[in-house]
């Protein structure tokens, strides 16, 4: 019998994402962690005193906790080698043609002045550690809405509101990474959208991380009023260079009463990130968090968005799709706390891995005592491309309350020989069969992008159609 | 002999660690100072004490000897040119792909190639150990090829005592051996005041030979103030099928592990648990099943109740280990939350390193559902009271499916503690 061969599965192009520009005219503080860079980006930015102490805690912080023992390997992360403040030579613009040509090429390159024009109410962009261009159509600013630069916000009206909620959802001893990134976060956006505010097109965020060796830091804080909506999309790249780079962002997102979010995140990092970002979200009594989350790049990843439902009947919605090929180990997932009653979340995230890749799903689902009548449902599906990879299934559940319903399930294998033999008795040649069934795996998650990220996303898992996958 | 406190700690410890502030990946378990080590212990007959206190290694040293004639190891050549595709890959992914340590032990208890090093105790080696000092001498069941064994050993709760038997189990190909294991409240203790405090517990190591069949129920209906400890290890060669079935209904803590090898090709392992969490109990459970024989099955079930203030938590692992083609792994968990106080966790995680496989876990955490409270409320019983049958319901399936008398004893009188009446009810039923 002629030996089956495998289907192939393309690894992700990412010769859009591949160029970098030579970062000579950055300026750059030394690589490590002192307590004198720390004062540095503090001064560079002429933060207010609070932030400075803020900063200088969280370094503590940091020294005083080790890395997590359960997640992958970081042991390639020298941060000793880690520049953590690269500030590209521009300030921020609100004028695209002012940012300097060769920035300008690499978002003109990955699409965003496009995205703008096309679809979008506003476009943050971040090169590095700073950010570097950001605008907001008229009518979103007519509204009320505060799109800018987090730093920026630090400064007017609304510093206030940020001091108040700066890092609280987050605070620097969560982990290790929340304090590194409590001690040297530059950068971000800042968004506001006044109480009865729903915002029809989306809000944009683009991070990248152009210099070598060096960490991205960014803060994003978004507050969305009692009744208000918005959608925001994430969206990161990095050209891939032959050390270490280090992504440790950070997110928070309050929402309000009846308030609406929903939060998009593409990550295609280069091979050689280590992305270590933390998200988290409060929703208030019926507020609602929609997170639709895509990881395909990056060396390491561990990236686990977590609800938190503090309001009588708060929901929140999980769909999420990680794609780990050869070198990658991706440890993605979310967390969800049932902290009022009535509350409901669901999740449901689907993982390949092929051609030696790792790939973890991981969760927390904790009912507190007050979660009295919530739900939660956690679906979770992974599909093995090959032998050699690898797809682990670890989710938690802790539940304090008697009237919760909480449900789990996962499943992990191959396609399935019956699956295909049923399409291919109706007529559809094998290949196609195969196509539509790794298609259709993928297809709960595609539905939810934007168009052009399903776009991106269905490239990003192309089939070449070859024998048999198995 | 009365001994000092002893701390086992990393016990149950699940292969595959996750975020510590969960307080799951593993446990601790705290022997009190001044217990004796007495072993209360009977020992059914006929079981056939032929059986050497070594038995269960050489036969495991057998075991590996036919298996390494089917998985040579690899030629000098070949293990270069893997060193040099390491290589390769390393030089190729920045520094190649960077495992979590739980990843980095699995090959490495992988590569060791040796039976003994992949044998694992449920509730850890050192809770073993400890149990094993505390049980002296071992229980050896064999049953020859092709022969039939039962056995039955009960283990009483004596206050001030730990109480331990170490069991061997070693069916020979094509045998059958049927282990009740009972441990049950000290007649004479019962309802003393204060509590009395003790520890019991069993560690059993399974050899099952090709095409062997085991079947080991383990019905624990200790009173309150009890600490029980049930640790076991299988291995399963080709066509070896293991069932164990283990019933939890009472003490104060319970710390129950089981680790399976089922590295024979076809070769099976079901689990079926019931447990009952009342009053402040603590149960703690751990299973790991290790799939390496292609075609292997294992199913885990675990259904119970936690009422009261009872706490629970479940690690459930299904390794499915490159090679193991075509094996299947599932597990399922009910639990019914029926008080507010109850505390229920669970971690059913599936590992996974071969694609020609098929894994699946689910797991329903809840309440009474609304139309089964409707139907038995609509027929005059108070919502508690319905929640009371099911607390109710799960002592008598125990006794009902009790292997022998031994094992139902324990469970009606342990039914009667909790709910005067129960024992003539039941007689009146059956």
């Amino acid at each position: 019998m002629a030996e089956k061969k495998r289907t192939q599965v393309d690894d992700i192009d990412r010769s859009m994402y591949d160029f970098r520009y030579d970062d000579a005219d950055a300026e750059k503080l030394d690589a490590g962690l002192t307590p004198d860079i720390v004062r540095e980006i503090s001064e560079r930015k002429g933060e207010p005193e609070w932030m400075l102490e803020h900063r200088l805690k969280s370094l503590e912080v940091y020294n005083s906790i080790d890395m997590s023992d359960w997640g992958p390997s970081i042991d390639g992360l020298d941060m000793d080698n880690i520049v953590t403040y690269v500030k590209p030579p521009t300030e921020q613009k609100s004028d695209w043609e002012s940012v300097p040509d060769n920035i300008k090429d690499t978002f003109d390159r990955l699409g965003i002045p496009q995205a703008e024009r096309s679809y979008l109410a506003g476009v943050g962009a971040q090169y590095d550690s700073e950010l570097v261009y950001h605008s907001m159509q008229e009518s979103a600013a007519k509204m009320g809405i505060v799109y800018s630069g987090i730093e920026e916000a630090l400064h007017g009206e609304y510093a206030e509101l940020i001091r108040s909620k700066f890092m609280t959802l987050i605070p620097p001893t969560d982990h290790k990474f929340a304090a590194l990134h409590g001690a040297v976060w530059s950068g971000g956006s800042f968004v506001y959208v006044p109480r009865g505010v729903r915002l029809d097109y989306p809000l944009q965020s683009y991070f990248r991380l152009n210099a070598k060796g060096a960490g991205q830091f960014e803060h994003t804080l978004i507050i969305v009023e009692d009744d208000a909506d918005l959608h925001f999309i994430e969206g990161c790249s990095a050209p891939k260079y032959n050390v270490a780079n280090l992504h440790a962002g950070a997110v928070e997102l309050f929402v309000g009463k009846r308030a609406h979010l929903r939060y998009s995140t593409i990550e295609n990092w280069s091979k050689n990130m280590y992305n270590l970002n933390t998200k988290r979200c409060r929703c208030e009594e019926e507020g609602e968090i929609e997170w639709i989350s895509g990881s395909f790049g990056s060396h390491v990843g561990y990236l686990y968005p977590m609800s938190i439902l503090a309001g009588r009947k708060a929901r929140a919605s999980f769909t999420g799709i990680t794609f780990a090929g050869r070198g990658q180990n991706l440890d993605t997932g979310c967390k969800v706390v049932l902290a009022a009653p009535g509350t409901s979340a669901s999740v449901e995230t689907k993982g390949i891995s092929k051609d030696g890749g790792i790939q973890t799903f991981r969760s927390s689902v904790v009912a507190t005592p007050a979660a009295n009548g919530s739900r939660c449902t956690v679906s979770c599906q992974s599909l093995m491309l090959d032998d050699r990879s690898r797809s682990d299934t670890i989710p938690a559940m802790d539940i304090r309350c008697k009237n919760v319903d909480i449900g789990h399930e996962a499943t992990i294998g191959r396609i399935g020989d019956d699956k295909v033999f049923y399409l291919m008795s109706r007529g559809v040649s094998e290949e196609e069969a195969k196509a539509m069934i790794v298609n259709g795996f993928a297809e709960p998650i595609s539905k939810e992008l934007p168009l052009e990220y399903a776009v991106e996303m269905n490239n990003l898992i192309k089939l070449e159609m070859e024998g048999a996958i198995g | 002999m009365q001994t000092s406190a002893v701390t086992i700690g990393r016990a149950s410890a699940m292969p595959a660690p996750t975020w510590h502030f969960l307080n799951m990946n593993d446990t601790v378990i705290e022997v009190p100072a001044g217990l004796a080590i007495s072993p209360s212990v009977k020992v059914s007959e006929p079981y056939s004490a032929k059986g050497a206190a070594d038995e269960f290694e050489n036969a495991l040293a057998d075991a590996q000897e036919a298996w390494e004639q089917d998985h040579p190891a690899p030629t000098a050549e070949e293990l270069a040119t893997r060193e040099e595709f390491l290589a390769a890959e390393a030089d190729a992914t920045y520094g190649g792909t960077a495992q979590s340590a739980y990843q980095v032990v699995a090959d490495a208890i992988e590569e060791s190639r040796s039976l003994a090093v992949a044998f694992e105790h449920g509730v850890g080696d050192e809770a073993a150990a400890y149990l094993r000092y505390a049980a002296g001498e071992r229980v050896v069941v064999q049953a020859d090829p092709g022969k039939q064994v039962d056995a039955q050993v009960v283990v009483a709760a004596v206050p001030g005592t730990v109480s331990a038997a170490a069991i061997d189990v070693i069916a020979d190909a094509g045998s059958s051996v049927n282990l009740s294991i009972v441990v049950e409240a000290d007649a004479d203790a019962s309802g003393q005041a204060p509590q009395p405090e003790g520890i019991t517990g069993t560690t059993v190591r399974v050899f099952a030979d090709d095409g062997a069949q085991v079947s080991i129920t383990r019905t624990q209906a200790l009173d309150e103030g009890f600490t029980d400890i049930d640790d076991t290890g299988l291995f399963a060669a080709d066509d070896a099928r293991i069932d164990v079935r283990q019933t939890i209904l009472g003490g104060s803590a319970t710390f129950t592990g089981l680790a399976g090898d089922l590295r024979g090709d076809s070769s099976r392992i079901d689990v079926d648990t019931r447990y009952l969490g009342h009053s402040d109990r603590k149960l703690d459970l751990n299973y790991s099943l290790r799939h390496h024989g292609p075609k292997s099955r294992c199913n885990l079930q675990a259904n119970g109740v936690l009422a009261g203030r009872a706490s629970k938590t479940l690690r459930g692992t299904i390794d499915l280990v490159r090679g193991c083609k075509g094996a299947e792994g599932a597990e399922n968990e009910t639990v019914l939350l029926v008080d507010e106080g109850v505390h229920n966790k669970t971690v059913p995680v599936i590992l996974c390193n071969e694609d020609d496989v098929a894994g699946n876990h689910g797991a329903t955490i809840g309440h009474i559902r609304d139309e089964q409270l409707f139907y038995l409320t609509s027929r005059g019983l108070s919502q508690e009271a319905a929640e009371r049958m099911f607390v109710a319901a799960i002592v008598e399936q125990a006794a009902i499916d009790a292997p022998d008398e031994a094992a139902k004893d324990a469970v009606v009188r342990l039914g009667e503690r909790l709910a005067p009446g129960f024992a003539e009810l039941f007689e009146e039923g059956v």
